[in-house]
């Protein structure tokens, strides 16, 4: 609780008679008014200081001898992380944990401004790679989220600087997110540091498609290997955290072909082989249900609808309506399972794609003869509708199930 | 925090490694820049004259070379080059300086007189390969640039490159061509 709250409302509770005016300073004596206001000053008047240093070294930077240069990048690196370590040992966490991470950042930038320095070029990844396995190694000794999730950055950064300036994948840098922050996450699962894990492997995943040449629809393997390793996980949070942007993407990709799907040359730019993609992703299919079993979360099974390659048939309106069904099915399984598990949010997520996916179906199905703005009109209605329906269906099935 | 354990990889000196570590690698950054020069060969690239506008970026001038541009026939490759592509550009000299022989996608074999320049592809057609090779910006010394922004206009330039056996490349100066 704060104690904004407990000041303002606390009046109130004893003028109601309550609680006496005593037991409302003794509530408030619990919890003591935040010192960090008053802590912020020097931190602001540093931050200041180190700006007035950094842009006077930025200005001069060309004309300062090299030696002094390094020195300068040495120096500074060495201070934020001796501070940072400082500040730790005192016990202020987040302050000693930042100069810890400035500190993984000027180690970044040291490799950038040195190898500018000498005139060096980078032919490929291994000067980069070492900006993140440092921060992989910061992450292990410090156990800090922070850490974690600026090496999950880094690593994208490192990634796509490969692929798009060096012309190649760097699997060196693949690997170090997969093992050394996968690792670290599977021991200590969280459900933020899931979804930026997830998310960071997912953008390596897409460099890693656009860079084959492969087709897109290759990117789900990957995706669903990730989505797969989240069906194993024991902890069940962290494990649906790093499924969300699988299915985020899944279902995005089926909101297009939905959209897309009807003129063939774009389902043709989809299918690739179909006797290895399908084996591959039949092989992440089992690794996921088997997952799934052994945890005793079968009903969550009904996620894979999402995969199924509707772009092997031939497009046309076929292929759309095949694909909003998919879709239909898909939004109605998470609003079944949202009112079995009792689950607030997961109805409303499953309201929110069903209309979505209306949307999309209506879109579809009536813009080519239907007149505008009576296409517009009849959508509108239409949207309202089903909200007010589904609403009132979530508030009645959810009531119903609370304890008296 | 993790409590000090008895073996001899306590966190305290982990954290003394892994800064070390990070300190020698942007010394070892530097140590590369000094080895390129000591050990390597140093070539001759011409610079093609530019637009004076274009050349001097705030403290770096801009370079484009013969060997920025080369024929399609001197590419040497399973399949077509595509942009951003890394290749391999043998380079022999010719009056006075190195120029293309070939573009390789895999490094090949060079004679006595000839050096590998490594680069990439950025863009190609029917009749010509456009190629980078990181040594398009010169960093210039502090208030020399407007000088080379002169005479880059009237002649080209030619820049001293020196190459490392490990195809690491640097350049070593920029000086206007002298006849």
């Amino acid at each position: 609780m704060s104690r904004k709250m407990l000041e303002t409302e606390g009046r109130e509770w004893v003028h109601k008679g309550i609680i006496t005016p005593e037991q409302h300073q003794r509530l408030l004596a619990l919890y003591p008014s935040d010192e960090r206001v008053v802590g912020l000053l020097p931190l602001l008047g540093s931050l200041l200081v180190g700006l007035s240093a950094l842009s006077l070294v930025a200005a001069n930077w060309q004309g300062l001898p090299e030696w002094l240069r390094l020195l300068l990048l040495l120096g500074s690196l060495s201070g934020a992380y001796a501070t940072g370590e400082y500040f730790l040992r005192r016990g202020n966490a987040s302050l000693g944990m930042g100069l810890v991470g400035l500190g993984l950042l000027l180690f970044g930038a040291g490799i950038v401004l040195t190898s500018q320095m000498y005139q060096l070029i980078g032919y490929d990844a291994s000067g980069l790679l070492a900006w993140a396995l440092a921060g992989t190694v910061l992450t292990y000794l410090y156990r800090s989220r922070f850490l974690f999730i600026l090496t999950a950055c880094i690593g994208g950064i490192v990634q796509g600087y490969s692929t798009g300036q060096l012309g190649g994948f760097s699997y060196f840098t693949a690997a170090l997110a997969i093992v050394g922050l996968g690792y670290y996450w599977w021991r200590q699962p969280d459900a933020v540091l899931a979804t930026v894990l997830a998310s960071g492997l997912l953008w390596q995943a897409g460099l890693l498609v656009s860079h084959l040449n492969a087709k897109i629809t290759w990117f789900f393997i990957p995706a669903m290997l990730i989505y797969a390793v989240g069906d194993w996980q024991t902890d069940r949070p962290a494990g649906r955290a790093l499924q969300a942007p699988p299915l985020v993407a899944a279902f995005l990709f089926t909101l297009g072909l939905a959209l897309y799907g009807e003129a063939d040359t774009y389902a043709g730019l989809l299918r690739p082989p179909f006797l290895a993609y399908s084996s591959a992703l039949v092989l992440v299919l089992g690794l996921s249900v088997a997952g799934k079993y052994q945890r005793g979360r079968l009903s969550s099974a009904t996620d894979w609808l999402l995969l199924l390659p509707g772009f092997y048939l031939h497009g046309g309106l076929a292929l759309a309506i095949a694909t909003l069904v998919v879709l239909y099915a898909y939004s109605g399984t998470v609003l079944w399972r949202g009112h079995q598990e009792n689950n607030a949010d997961r109805v409303t997520l499953g309201t929110v794609l069903f209309i979505l996916t209306t949307m999309v179906a209506y879109f579809k199905l009536t813009w080519a003869f239907m007149d505008k703005s009576l296409f517009f009109l009849v959508g509108g209605a239409l949207l309202l509708g089903l909200s007010s329906y589904l609403r009132r269906k979530n508030a009645q099935s959810l009531s119903s199930k609370l304890p008296e | 925090m993790m409590a000090p354990s008895p073996s001899f990889f306590t966190r305290r000196r982990l954290l003394w490694a892994a800064l070390a570590a990070q300190v020698l690698f942007i010394l070892a950054v530097a140590g590369a820049g000094y080895a390129t020069t000591a050990f390597g060969r140093v070539v001759v690239l011409r610079t093609t004259p530019v637009d004076p506008r274009d050349l001097l970026f705030g403290d770096y001038v801009r370079l484009n070379y013969t060997i920025s541009q080369v024929p399609a026939r001197l590419w040497h490759g399973p399949q077509p080059p595509q942009a951003g592509q890394p290749v391999y550009v043998l380079l022999q000299p010719l009056r006075g300086a190195y120029e293309a022989a070939g573009v390789y996608s895999t490094e090949p074999a060079a004679d006595a007189h000839q050096v590998v320049l490594r680069g990439w592809v950025t863009d190609s057609w029917a009749h010509g390969i456009r190629l980078r090779f990181g040594l398009e910006r010169y960093y210039v010394p502090e208030k020399t640039g407007l000088s080379l922004e002169k005479s880059a206009t009237r002649q080209p330039l030619l820049v001293r490159v020196s190459v490392a056996p490990w195809g690491q490349a640097r350049i070593m100066q920029v000086a206007p061509a002298q006849n």
